[in-house]
């Protein structure tokens, strides 16, 4: 056989190659949600670098999960690193770090209403968390940039940011997390720092710092009577390396007049606690491998817990996650990563203390939203 | 899905055609069979042998991309010219235990090597040795080994090659050789210049451009056409290596390899920052070099060799946006480490065949790095390891080979049990080399200086991870005048307990420890025919096949862990590729078909999980060369499609692959200097 003879052979199988080229993605078609009861959103971190965060949503009162809801309602990837949630006037603002995004979606309809990204603004690097502060106006606080971001939360525009002025440590000047008392919003810096921020809403501007004696303020919360409760993981301590001296603190500050009230020395393993509040703001929650609950007036940190970590039959006790509290009803949702890798399981308690229901969920549930 | 079925046939069925119309008119030959050797240092090694016909096809790729399409490794590549390792039997990267010129080169601080530094053209030989194989060259291999060697120049006098690739992307490659050779020194210098922007157009279906009313409502939306973010690279690479042979016995054998490189790490797919506000980049120094010394006698023969690796690893992640600069991440390393080994091969008989090794490496790394979660050493020590391998090869009957091996290793202070290893060949039918092979080993890996050492999260407490495999298989080998033949396939069962595992902790960072017991098992099979279908025409066949189901039988995390009983993350249950090169007179068209099953990106391999699985991946490449020879000079100009059918796929969550490319590859070397 010749070239010239297996020219017409060879010019058949490109023809055939050529049928069978293009082979690709299959859109998804987007699923259409109207939920309008309450319900609880569960945000799940996913993998850093997978970009398989996700977001669930559970109903109460059906006891029935939808996950992966944003991607189904939307077509789209939620993103990297999902990191919080909230929920303000119909919208849930979910911020998704490592991908430099804060989505708006609408909360009956999974539906996006409209995002606002790195390249909208100035320096938003890696955003962590946001606070809605009125209607027109939210801060999102970063991992890296040392600014909290000004944007409008119905038209999703940028407005500006409030350089945070607090001095770089080590070439990093984090914010966290938020929350508001009267015209002040409370920003704790965690990283390398032992800052509480305090920015005036009418300047949008840091007035003043609260100074920590423990360092690495991680986690804040604001209860019924204007008392700001924070949590430090102390730095860390490692064979080499040790940055302060890796014991966490808990606090109680006024945020009227910005003074500590109490200051408690915790264990050096609760570094990594979770706090929140209760419906009514009078109780707090703790999340350090077991749960448990604090009255604010009381004068010291419980010593055993208010509900035990799930404990299998052989003894293996639970690792939790997230802590979210129902503010209709009091119910307490604690999530469990499992092994980090696969769809985690949500914990639904009463108020009381009872197990009532649990659910599987995304990759590394981090936070809850209740509508 | 028929499309990906009826591809892989079309070429063989095209191929089988022209080879029915060509047999018509083949040239009568006496048949002369041909046989391999029966080698007692083989004996019962499970081994793909890759040569310069395989390693030097294409300028443009890395080993990675060659193991790829050739072999039944699975490799895990994060996209083009990032990293990619290399997996045997379902094992992870760091049971892949890699050599070049004897000396083992897995990092020291991660235990693996990422394959798409190391150019193919700068190896001439690869083996791989599949298993309870990889005991006969390095410990540690729990999956199995890779063997990387430069070949001394057979053709005396000088030599130069040059070889220009010019690819999409604005992707070009530069290799230039300058060898010569001697009846007693040897000595070839390869010089690489690669660079691209590697900023492939792609279709973004993680995200979705809407379009709004002016009220802001939606009215329409789809998947915007992106390029590759921070894809760009720039490799160098120069080889120096010398062979001396005196012609009594005596080899020297020298090489010094230096390589930098200086590559942007890809965005997420999921990723909406703007690319110019932030660089995200990785250098690399790195200098290998070897020596040694071999003396070979009547029945003996010993080697000396001593070795020196560097390698100084930065990666940087940072904005300056509006003139303020803003630290995400940056980290330093640098490793050194040094290789000596001795050995020597006895035959007190024809049938016996004694070995013995020992082999000591002396790693230092300091690690530094400034992140949210740490700033300072990350460590900064020094570690000895020590390799005793004592083995005993015996022919009783001319059709029966029988090994035995030992091997002890301690790192630090620290021994690891002593690792036993047995293998057996039967000759079932000599003039097809009709072999029946088996083995059975016990194998470990002891925990890399991070797995130990690394701060945060180094856990001094780990144990070494354990294996027990046993194979069995069979090969056939048949050398004609106008075809030869080579099958090559094997079952295996491996159990590895301890696997080591890092997973987040409660403070933020990683830590690692022995958790898992996994199963692996399956089949692997090669294929190689090759048929003279004429005085012109001749026709390549490659093909290869594995299937390896690797199950996690580790305790569970929680009762709610559904991981048990289920296949490992981002490992295949099936891969295959088969390869076929028609040559007619200067004329060559090769046709490249690869598929690996989809993979899990969950441990509980949950189906119905949004981004729970990577679907199956066929990708097909071919190239048309037309080769020139005049006196002066012989030439080759050839062009190549990647990606032949355009196929959108990744092999990572959120890291998107190029679709269709070229390249133009032109190849000369001038033949002045020749004898």
């Amino acid at each position: 056989m010749t070239l010239k003879g297996s020219l017409p052979n060879i010019c058949a199988a490109l023809a055939l190659l050529g049928l069978a080229a293009c082979s690709s993605y299959d859109g998804s078609e987007e699923a259409v949600f109207l939920e309008e009861g309450q319900g609880v959103f569960v945000l799940c971190e996913g993998n850093y670098q997978s970009g398989n965060a996700s977001l669930s949503y559970y109903d109460p009162e059906t006891r029935t999960v939808e996950n992966g809801v944003f991607r189904r309602a939307n077509d789209r990837k939620l993103g990297d690193t999902g990191q919080a949630i909230v929920l303000s006037e119909g919208v849930a603002y979910i911020t998704v770090e490592n991908s430099g995004i804060i989505w708006g979606m609408d909360a009956e309809t999974f539906r996006v209403r409209g995002q606002l990204t790195t390249g909208d603004t100035e320096h938003m690097t890696n955003p962590r968390y946001m606070l809605p502060v009125s209607q027109t106006k939210a801060y999102v606080t970063d991992l890296y940039a040392p600014y909290i971001t000004i944007f409008n939360p119905q038209t999703y525009a940028y407005i500006g940011s409030i350089p945070t002025g607090q001095p770089t440590a080590y070439g990093y000047s984090s914010t966290e997390q938020l929350v508001q008392w009267g015209k002040y919003v409370f920003a704790n810096c965690w990283c390398y720092s032992r800052s509480i921020l305090v920015i005036d809403t009418e300047k949008d501007a840091v007035c003043d710092s609260i100074t920590l004696s423990s360092w690495q303020p991680k986690r804040m919360v604001l209860d019924s009577r204007g008392k700001l409760w924070v949590i430090t993981d102390g730095g860390y301590g490692t064979e080499h390396e040790t940055f302060q001296n890796d014991v966490p603190h808990l606090y109680r500050i006024d945020a009227e007049t910005w003074v500590i009230e109490d200051d408690w020395e915790m264990d050096t393993d609760e570094a990594s606690v979770e706090l929140a509040l209760d419906a009514t703001g009078s109780y707090l929650y703790i999340l350090n491998n077991d749960i448990y609950r604090m009255g604010i007036t009381e004068s010291h940190p419980p010593v055993r817990p208010f509900i035990g970590a799930p404990t299998d039959e052989d003894g293996t006790r639970h690792k939790l996650y997230g802590i979210g509290v129902d503010p209709h009803n009091g119910d307490i949702y604690v999530g469990d990563a499992v092994d980090y890798m696969q769809s985690g399981t949500v914990y639904r308690y009463t108020a009381e203390g009872s197990l009532t229901d649990s659910f599987r969920v995304g990759i590394n549930p981090n936070g809850f939203a209740f509508k | 899905m028929w499309r990906q079925v009826v591809t892989p046939l079309l070429c063989p069925l095209f191929l089988l055609f022209c080879q029915s119309a060509a047999a018509q008119k083949l040239v009568e030959m006496e048949e002369v069979e041909v046989n391999s050797t029966h080698r007692l240092k083989d004996t019962g090694l499970q081994q793909t042998v890759l040569d310069t016909t395989v390693l030097h096809q294409n300028v443009s790729q890395s080993l990675a991309d060659i193991l790829t399409k050739h072999t039944t490794l699975f490799i895990k590549s994060y996209g083009r010219a990032t990293e990619s390792t290399a997996e045997f039997r379902g094992t992870s990267p760091s049971h892949t235990q890699v050599t070049w010129s004897g000396m083992k080169i897995n990092s020291p601080m991660l235990g693996t090597v990422d394959l798409s530094y190391i150019p193919g053209y700068f190896v001439d030989e690869v083996t791989l040795l599949h298993g309870a194989s990889s005991l006969t060259a390095v410990g540690g291999g729990l999956g199995g080994a890779i063997e990387m060697r430069t070949r001394p120049i057979t053709t005396e006098g000088w030599g130069l090659q040059y070889v220009q690739g010019i690819g999409s992307f604005s992707t070009y490659d530069q290799f230039l050789r300058l060898n010569y050779a001697n009846k007693h020194w040897s000595s070839s210098t390869r010089l690489m210049y690669s660079s691209s922007k590697n900023n492939f157009r792609y279709t973004n279906y993680d995200k979705m451009v809407d379009l709004r009313d002016e009220e802001g409502n939606i009215i329409s939306s789809y998947h915007p056409k992106e390029r590759n973010k921070s894809g760009y690279f720039h490799d160098v690479n120069a080889m120096q290596d010398l062979h001396y042979n005196d012609g009594r016995g005596n080899t020297v054998s020298a090489a010094i390899w230096y390589s930098y490189s200086l590559r942007g790490l890809p965005f997420l797919s999921v990723d909406y920052k703007d690319v110019n506000d932030f660089t995200n980049e990785h250098q690399q120094n790195s200098l290998n070099s070897a020596l040694s010394w071999s003396h070979t006698g009547s029945n003996w023969s010993s080697e000396l060799k001593a070795g020196y690796t560097f390698q100084d690893i930065a990666y940087d992640y940072f904005t300056t946006r509006e003139e303020v600069n803003t630290d995400i991440t940056h980290s330093r390393s640098k490793a050194n480490t040094g290789f000596m080994q001795a050995g020597a091969d006895y035959m007190p008989r024809e049938n016996w065949l004694l070995t013995a090794t020992l082999a000591m490496y002396y790693n230092h790394v300091r690690s530094w790095d400034r992140s949210p979660f740490h700033i300072g050493d990350n460590f900064n020590l020094g570690r000895m390891e020590y390799n005793l391998s004592l083995s005993a090869k015996w022919r009783p009957v001319e059709r029966l080979s029988l090994s035995a091996i030992l091997r002890e290793e301690v790192y630090k202070r620290d021994f690891v049990p002593l690792v036993p290893a047995i293998f057996a060949d039967y000759v079932l039918y000599k003039p097809w080399n009709l072999k029946l092979k088996a083995s059975i080993a016990r194998n470990y890996r002891y925990p890399t200086m991070s797995d130990l050492y690394f701060q945060p999260g180094g856990n001094p407490d780990l144990q070494p991870e354990r294996g027990f495999s046993y194979d069995g298989g069979v090969e056939m080998q048949i050398r004609k005048p106008r075809y030869s033949l080579h099958i090559n396939a094997s079952a295996f069962d491996s159990h590895i307990t301890d696997w080591i595992l890092w997973t987040p902790n409660a403070k933020g960072y990683w830590q690692p420890s022995n958790v898992k017991k996994v199963h692996n098992y399956g089949l692997e099979a090669e294929a190689e025919a090759e048929i003279m279908m004429g005085k012109e025409w001749s026709l390549l066949l490659r093909g290869n096949y594995a299937y390896t189901p690797s199950i996690n039988k580790g305790r569970k995390t929680n009762s709610n862990d559904a991981s048990y009983g289920k296949q490992l993350c981002y490992v295949p249950k099936t891969s295959a590729n088969v390869s076929a090169t028609l040559k007619w007179r200067s004329w060559s068209v090769a046709y490249t078909w690869t598929h690996y099953s989809e993979r899990y990106t969950t441990t509980s391999n949950e189906p119905d999980y949004i981004t729970g699985r990577l679907k199956p991946y066929y990708m097909s490449d071919v190239t048309l060369e037309k080769q020139f020879q005049w006196r002066v000079l012989h030439a080759s100009i050839k062009g190549a499609i990647n990606n032949l059918l355009n196929t959108e796929y990744v092999t990572v969550l959120s890291h998107p692959m190029a679709g269709r490319n070229f390249e133009i590859l032109v190849e000369l070397t001038p033949q002045w200097g020749r004898k």
